[in-house]
C-alpha cells in the first residue's frame, strides 16, 4: 500500500475511527475466490475460439480457392471463346480468298473466251 | 540482450483469476455477470498476450481491463434496464458470502451504492492496495480526481455505514 498516502489517514478522515473503519474496509475488501469452474471454462472458451478461428480461417481459404478456381475458368472460357473467334474469323477469311480466287479465275476464263470470240469475228 | 519474458496463459489466469473476479463482482454487484467479465478479460487477454512484456504489465492490464469491461457490463446493464440494486440485495448474502462476518457483506452492500467512479476508486484502493497514481492510471483518470473520488467515496461510504450498521457503530 502506498505509504505515505495509509500513515496519514487525518488526510482522509481525521481520526482513529476513521483509521479502524479503513481497517474494517480493507478486511471486507479482500479478494474472494475464483468460482472452481471459472478457469476451465476460460479455457474451454479460449480453445473453442481458436478452433473456430482455424475453421474460419480454412473457410477463408477454401473460398479464396474457389474464386481462383472460377476466374481460372471464366478466364480459360473467355481466352478460348476469342480463340475460336478468331480460328473462325480466320476460316471464314480462308474461304473469302479462295471463293475470290475462283470467281478472280472464271472471270479471266470468260475474258479470254471474249477476246478470242472477237478475234474470230474480226477474222471473218 | 536480456531474454524476452514469455507469458504462460494458463498461468497467469490462475494467478490472477480471483483479482480479476473480485474486482468484476465487486464493480457489477453480480456474481454472474463478474464471472461473464472475468471471461472476457481473460479471452481478451489471450488475443493480446504477444503484447505483454512482464509479470508485471500483465497485472496492471488486467486490472485496468477488469475495470473497464465491469463497467461496460454496469452500462449494458442500465440500457436493458434492469434493476442492478435490486439484484444486488438479493444476491449478497447468498451462500458464497457465508466466511464474511456480517459487518463485512454489509460494508460490501454499502459499496455497491456507491457511484460507480468512488466504487472504482475505493475497490482498487482497499482490495489492491492501489496507490492513488496507480488507479489513476487503470482508471485513466487524472490523478486529482481520483484522490477526490477516494476522499468523497470514503466519506460517503462511513456516511451510510454510521447510518446502516448500527453493529459497526456498537463496537466503535
Amino acid at each position: 500500500m502506498d505509504s505515505e498516502w495509509s500513515n496519514q489517514p487525518e488526510k482522509i478522515n481525521g481520526s482513529e475511527q476513521d483509521r479502524e473503519f479503513e481497517r474494517e474496509l480493507k478486511q471486507a475488501m479482500e479478494r474472494r475466490p475464483a468460482p472452481p469452474t471459472l478457469k476451465r471454462r476460460i479455457m474451454q472458451k479460449r480453445s473453442a475460439r481458436r478452433t473456430d478461428r482455424r475453421h474460419t480461417t480454412m473457410i477463408w481459404w477454401q473460398r479464396l480457392a474457389a474464386s481462383l478456381l472460377a476466374g481460372a475458368v471464366l478466364a480459360g472460357g473467355f481466352g478460348w471463346r476469342q480463340m475460336e473467334e478468331r480460328r473462325k474469323g480466320e476460316e471464314a477469311k480462308q474461304q473469302l480468298m479462295t471463293a475470290l480466287r475462283i470467281t478472280n479465275q472464271v472471270l479471266n476464263n470468260m475474258n479470254r473466251k471474249l477476246a478470242e470470240h472477237d478475234r474470230s469475228d474480226e477474222a471473218k | 540482450m536480456a531474454q524476452r519474458w514469455q507469458p504462460d496463459f494458463e498461468q497467469l489466469v490462475d494467478e490472477h483469476q480471483s483479482m480479476v473476479f473480485s474486482l468484476a463482482w465487486r464493480m457489477t454487484g453480480d456474481r454472474g455477470l463478474a464471472e461473464e467479465v472475468a471471461q472476457d478479460v481473460f479471452l481478451e487477454l489471450d488475443r493480446h498476450m504477444e503484447r505483454i512484456e512482464s509479470p508485471e504489465h500483465a497485472l496492471n492490464w488486467l486490472r485496468r481491463v477488469a475495470m473497464s469491461r465491469s463497467a461496460d457490463a454496469l452500462r449494458r446493464r442500465r440500457v436493458r434496464g434492469v434493476d442492478l440494486w435490486v439484484e444486488i440485495e438479493d444476491k449478497h448474502g447468498s451462500p458464497a458470502e457465508e466466511r464474511q462476518s456480517p459487518l463485512e457483506t454489509r460494508l460490501e452492500q454499502l459499496l455497491s451504492t456507491l457511484p460507480e467512479a468512488q466504487r472504482a476508486a475505493l475497490v482498487l484502493r482497499y482490495q489492491e492496495d492501489m496507490t492513488p497514481e496507480e488507479i489513476a492510471v487503470a482508471v485513466e483518470a487524472p490523478i486529482a480526481t481520483v484522490k477526490s473520488n477516494l476522499h468523497r467515496g470514503l466519506k460517503l461510504l462511513r456516511a451510510k455505514a454510521t447510518t446502516h450498521l448500527k453493529e459497526y457503530i456498537r463496537g466503535l
